[in-house]
């Protein structure tokens, strides 16, 4: 038993920090109102077993409802299992309130473990193993209010403040109780040093375990910085995983470009993007629709859907976007090359994108987007001269570019070793042949070198009907690089890896990929339920599932009568429950034998009664006398009962008996 | 296989015991709430529960700290029983001298029994009942057979015992309430004083060699009178002791001398006075005596069925009036005993302590208490035989002491799968678990 008032306090304490104060506050005084009221129910084991059943099926009830519902168009909020675990000392409530108001005081352990039940409904003499559940259930509110994660000193301060009151009665006697205050400051201290310690490790180790496996990825969608494989040797094996769903505006036809961030800055094998801070988008009314850029959209759109890991990432975008629609997140930011990205948001996201005239997203060429590295430079001035770029209009500058790597390049993804200094000079003077990253960086620094100012894009290549799914997939294999050309006061893409890349890449796809794409779809459409992004509305009705549900146990539990209602004082004067069969005629056969001084002696069995009845030659009919006490007894004790024909029987019988001895008592008297 | 899951079942028992004797029950709930704490707080951007964690973790440090040490100087004697029933609450006394010149407080007395862990071939050769029914990795590592064993082995509960405040060099007498769990000999190696922190979280211990023993004798069921049938028979050599010393004391009369009489039955006196040697005569001893025959039979060593039997056997031999009669308890161990009670020979005790004590024999066949019980036909008015099965052996165990004349009542023991027998058998059929009901129908 905890002393007064800490139960309450730790449940009052859990509801304040999970914004359930009002429940809590009830539940702390139905449960501290225990100590008040002498009222008590006569739970047995079997009710505990029910109570704790009823709390099983509304926990899962909970968690099936919170699992669908939870975070649908609310991205941000905290996740299915953090608030089921916040519910979880109202979900458990029902035990702890019926042991508090049990005679028994304590649960019996087959409430918590089936092992326990089986074993109890083995044995014929169950051992009574039972659980005080109120210590128990004061820690799991404890930590329960660590999910609502208010990160003040409150916390911290109301944990301790609880422990100490709950030691403190457990104390021992042996020690001074300064001795208690100052080691209980000592662990206090040391508790809160350790936490503050334990989270910071945390952090470190979060950042080294993220620069490190950054470093395995070869992709990543880091908008500052993207690692190239140029200079890399061996061959390049990209997977078939997909990775997004588009679904092309009326009238665009595939292949088409996805971007996700552009570059400005190549320092071998890496590009940069300097001076590309991002700064946050505000959505429209709604919270759904973010405008990249004012003016009016057009209808036509561009459907996405894209996995973003822990709800945060880049977003892949057609070039010109204006606007993303239908984008359930939190917070959206961009930055003046090009890249938007989501900070906070769902594991799924789904969105359309309105394309409109010009590239808004894209800022205008700085000095950064002309630069040549030295290492390159003499390599690209010399492919620049030979293309006798100089002069000519940006556009045409373009197209000879783009020729040129058409006509004299080839698409490779095996790379030897690099004869020259630089890889990308090796690539553009001796061998030209590589993918698509050379072809992309080759491409920007040539204009660069003719005058045009270029970046380097990062994306995917839309090229790929899945007739499975009925849309566009967009597989890892199809990631892509090419180069944005500044023309005519608007930046474009110019795509310089020979088409056939595409191809050369599906050539070494797995022969399980059709497999893997219906295991892809599964768990992309179990995605699209889990963050509600399907039909809406079936998890608002399940949460009325739960109420046949309650109801069904509810009216178990009570519907049979197994529970007793003791009040405590009142208990002992209460007189026996009337047995079963007491209202049976037999007893006026007794009585009115017992008056003729024939009675049954105490605890003598009726049939021995009528035996030393007859065997004392007494004036009555011992053969009817046993027919009647048979039906007597069945009435008295057959589980069954009897059939309503034997009621009446046995009635009519005794009458009959009856009738027949005061005859014969009138016929003596007679006499 | 089996002897690593044996190794490992038996660290973890010797763990869990020492982590149990280690930790107050407060301190297991801080333990187990330092675990809940650790799992969710284990991603400390998410919850806040890792503060917990560490608050709960630096308690049990504290608290681990402050029992490092602890010396104490306590006298112990133990004053135990003779004997104690199996599953009945029984108490005990213990008087502790304080050696030290400091009065101890908060102490707590735990009491250390044998240790209950099976030998490796004892677990190898159990079978717990319904274990084939079991998963095919519960029956190979075994892990319920152990639990089990554990469970059967544990001779008695002895709730942990708070101490009273003991004077500085003075002595305290605490009772200790404990209940055996099953029959046979208690063994207590020693004491173990514990000393909880001053949280109340984590005991400094002191252990304290205090061997003790007691005998449990096994449990019992309310028997019916059993109404015993039979003829009181001629017992060689009288009661006192009937087979074993002495002669019967009833004189009769005196009788010439005839060769071979032994010399102290000579009435020296009528001797003298005759001129011839006479001697005493002595009343021939006729009463009754029955046998309670114990099965003892069994495949295994743990059995559910046999401990029953031993309990059956136990009751009905506490309900037999041997103030006029006497009892022969017969079975078979090692070898073939006969223990007699009744007509102030030996005491039901005596023969409850020997039925404390009984194993199963698994060496011999059942023809060995057959032959046993046959040899003595001659002398039994009547035969009460405990039975584990109801097999051939078994059936014409029985057949033939009826054959003898020998009204003998059958029991037997069964976990429900044994075959019962026909009608015409006269058997007493019971079920483990519903022994006490069907003794009742008897």
């Amino acid at each position: 038993m905890t002393p007064p008032v800490l139960l309450g306090a730790a449940v009052v304490f859990w509801g304040w920090e999970t914004g359930l104060l009002l429940p809590a506050t009830a539940l702390a005084v139905l449960l501290e109102g225990a100590r008040a009221v002498a009222w008590r129910v006569d739970f047995s084991r079997r009710d505990f077993h029910r109570i704790s059943d009823l709390c099983t099926v509304v926990f899962a009830g909970s968690a099936v409802y919170l699992f669908t519902a939870s975070g649908t168009r609310v991205a941000g909020a905290p996740g299915a299992m953090t608030v089921l675990f916040q519910w979880l000392p109202l979900l458990v409530a029902p035990l702890v309130v019926c042991q508090a108001y049990s005679t028994a005081g304590k649960v019996d352990l087959g409430a918590f473990l089936w092992a326990y039940r089986k074993k109890a409904a083995d044995e014929r003499d169950p051992s009574t193993d039972a659980l005080d559940v109120a210590y128990p259930y004061g820690v799991l509110c404890v930590l329960s209010a660590s999910a609502a994660n208010v990160r003040t000193p409150v916390y911290y301060a109301a944990v301790c403040l609880l422990t100490a009151w709950a030691l403190w009665v457990v104390r021992s006697p042996r020690f001074s109780p300064l001795w208690w205050v100052a080691s209980l400051a000592v662990a206090s201290v040391a508790g809160y040093g350790g936490h503050v310690a334990l989270h910071r490790v945390q952090q470190t180790l979060e950042e080294m375990a993220f620069e490190y496996i950054s470093s395995l990825v070869r992709r990543d969608t880091d908008p500052f910085r993207s690692a190239t494989a140029i200079g890399h040797l061996g061959r390049l094996k990209l997977s078939d995983r997909i990775l997004l769903r588009v679904t092309p505006a009326a009238g665009q036809a595939p292949p088409f470009l996805l971007r996700e961030a552009s570059y400005n800055v190549y320092n071998s094998p890496a590009w940069f993007a300097v001076g590309a801070a991002f700064t946050s988008v505000q959505p429209e009314a709604g919270g759904e629709t973010w405008k990249l850029a004012p003016g009016p959209a057009p209808e036509a759109s561009v459907g996405v859907s894209v996995y973003l890991p822990r709800g945060r990432g880049v977003l892949p975008l057609p070039a010109r976007a204006m606007e993303i629609d239908k984008l359930a997140v939190v917070r959206l930011s961009k930055n003046p090359l090009g890249a938007v990205r989501v900070d906070e948001g769902l594991g799924l996201v789904t969105y359309r994108v309105r394309v409109g005239p010009d590239a808004p997203l894209d800022a205008p060429p700085t000095g950064f987007d002309m630069a040549v590295p030295a290492a390159e430079a003499v390599a690209v001035a010399r492919i620049a001269a030979d293309l006798g770029l100089a002069g000519r209009p940006p556009a045409e500058r373009l197209a000879a570019v783009a020729a040129f790597f058409r006509t004299r390049f080839r698409y490779s993804t095996y790379a030897d070793r690099p004869l020259g200094q630089s890889p990308l000079e090796d690539f553009l003077l001796r061998r030209r042949s590589g993918h698509c990253e050379y072809f992309a960086t080759a491409t920007v620094l040539v204009l660069r070198a003719a005058g045009v100012p270029a970046r380097y894009a990062t994306g995917y290549s839309v090229q790929e009907w899945s007739r499975l799914e009925q849309r566009y997939v967009v597989r890892a294999r199809h990631a892509h690089s090419w180069a944005l050309g500044w023309v005519e006061g608007a930046w474009r893409d110019l795509d310089t890896t020979p088409p056939v890349w595409a191809d050369e890449e599906a050539a070494v796809a797995s022969a399980f990929e059709p497999v893997s794409d219906v295991g892809s779809w599964a768990v992309f459409l179990f995605s699209r339920w889990r963050y509600g992004e399907g039909e809406e509305g079936v998890a608002r009705y399940l949460v009325w599932l739960l109420v046949p549900l309650v109801l069904g146990l509810a009216w178990r539990l009570y519907g049979r009568r197994r529970i007793g209602r003791v009040t405590t004082e009142a208990a002992r004067d209460e007189p026996a429950p009337r047995h079963a069969g007491a209202d049976s005629e037999f007893y006026l056969i007794a009585d009115r034998l017992a008056a003729a001084g024939l009675g049954r002696g105490p605890a003598e069995p009726v049939s021995t009664w009528i035996d030393r009845l007859e065997a004392a030659h007494a004036p009555v009919t011992a053969d009817a006398l046993r027919g009647i006490a048979e039906l007597h007894y069945r009435y008295r004790f057959d589980p069954a009962g009897i059939g309503v024909d034997e009621r009446h029987a046995l009635r009519a019988r005794v009458e009959a008996w009856l009738a027949e001895r005061a005859g014969a008592a009138r016929a003596r008297a007679h006499d | 296989m089996k002897r690593v899951a044996y190794r490992l079942f038996r660290s973890t028992a010797s763990f869990q015991y020492r982590l149990g004797r280690q930790l107050t029950p407060a301190g297991k709930l801080v333990l187990v709430a330092l675990g809940a704490a650790g799992v969710i707080g284990f991603d400390t951007n998410r919850t806040v529960g890792y503060q917990a964690f560490t608050l709960l973790a630096a308690l049990l440090v504290v608290a681990a700290a402050w029992s490092v040490v602890f010396r104490v100087r306590l006298d112990i004697q133990r004053v135990l029983p003779r004997f104690v029933t199996a599953g009945a609450p029984a108490a005990y006394r213990l008087v502790i001298r304080n050696g030290t010149v400091r009065p101890q407080r908060g102490l707590v007395l735990l009491e250390d029994l044998a240790d209950p862990s099976p030998s490796f071939d004892e677990f190898l050769r159990a079978r717990e009942p319904g274990e084939e029914r079991r998963n095919w990795f519960d029956r190979t590592v075994g892990y319920p057979r152990w639990a089990w064993l554990i469970e059967r082995r544990r001779g008695a509960g002895i709730a942990p015992r708070p101490l009273p405040p003991l004077p500085a060099g003075g002595a305290r007498e605490v009772e200790v309430a404990l209940l055996p769990l099953r029959r046979g000999r208690l063994a207590f190696t020693g004491v173990t004083i514990a000393r909880p922190d001053l949280f109340g979280l984590v005991n400094a211990l002191v252990t304290i060699p205090l061997p003790g023993a007691l005998v449990v004798l096994p449990k019992r069921y309310a028997v019916p009178d059993l109404a015993l049938p039979g003829v009181r028979k001629y017992q060689r050599g009288g009661v006192a002791l009937a087979g074993a010393v002495g002669d019967s004391e009833e004189f009769v009369s005196l009788r010439d001398y005839r060769p071979g009489d032994p010399l102290r039955r000579v009435h020296w006196r009528s001797a003298a006075r005759v001129g011839r040697p006479v001697v005493k005569e002595y009343q021939d001893e006729f009463f009754v005596r029955h046998a309670l025959v114990l099965d003892t039979f069994v495949e295994h060593e743990e059995s559910d069925v046999f401990e029953e039997a031993v309990s059956v056997a136990a009751s009905i031999a506490c309900s037999i009036q041997t103030k006029d009669s006497l009892l022969d308890l017969l079975f078979v161990g090692p070898e073939t005993y006969c223990f007699t009670a009744g007509r102030g020979l030996g005491h039901t005790d005596h023969m409850l302590e020997v039925l404390a004590g009984v194993r199963p024999c698994r060496d011999k066949p059942f023809r060995a208490l057959r032959d046993a019980v046959l040899e003595r036909s001659a002398s039994l008015s009547g035969a009460v035989a405990v039975l584990l099965a109801w097999d051939a052996p078994r059936r014409d165990f029985v057949r033939r002491l009826r054959a003898l004349g020998i009204p003998t009542r059958a029991f037997v023991v069964g976990d429900g799968t044994t075959p019962a027998g026909g009608p015409g058998d006269q058997v007493q059929h019971l079920e483990v678990g519903r022994i006490g009901e069907g003794l009742a129908r008897s």
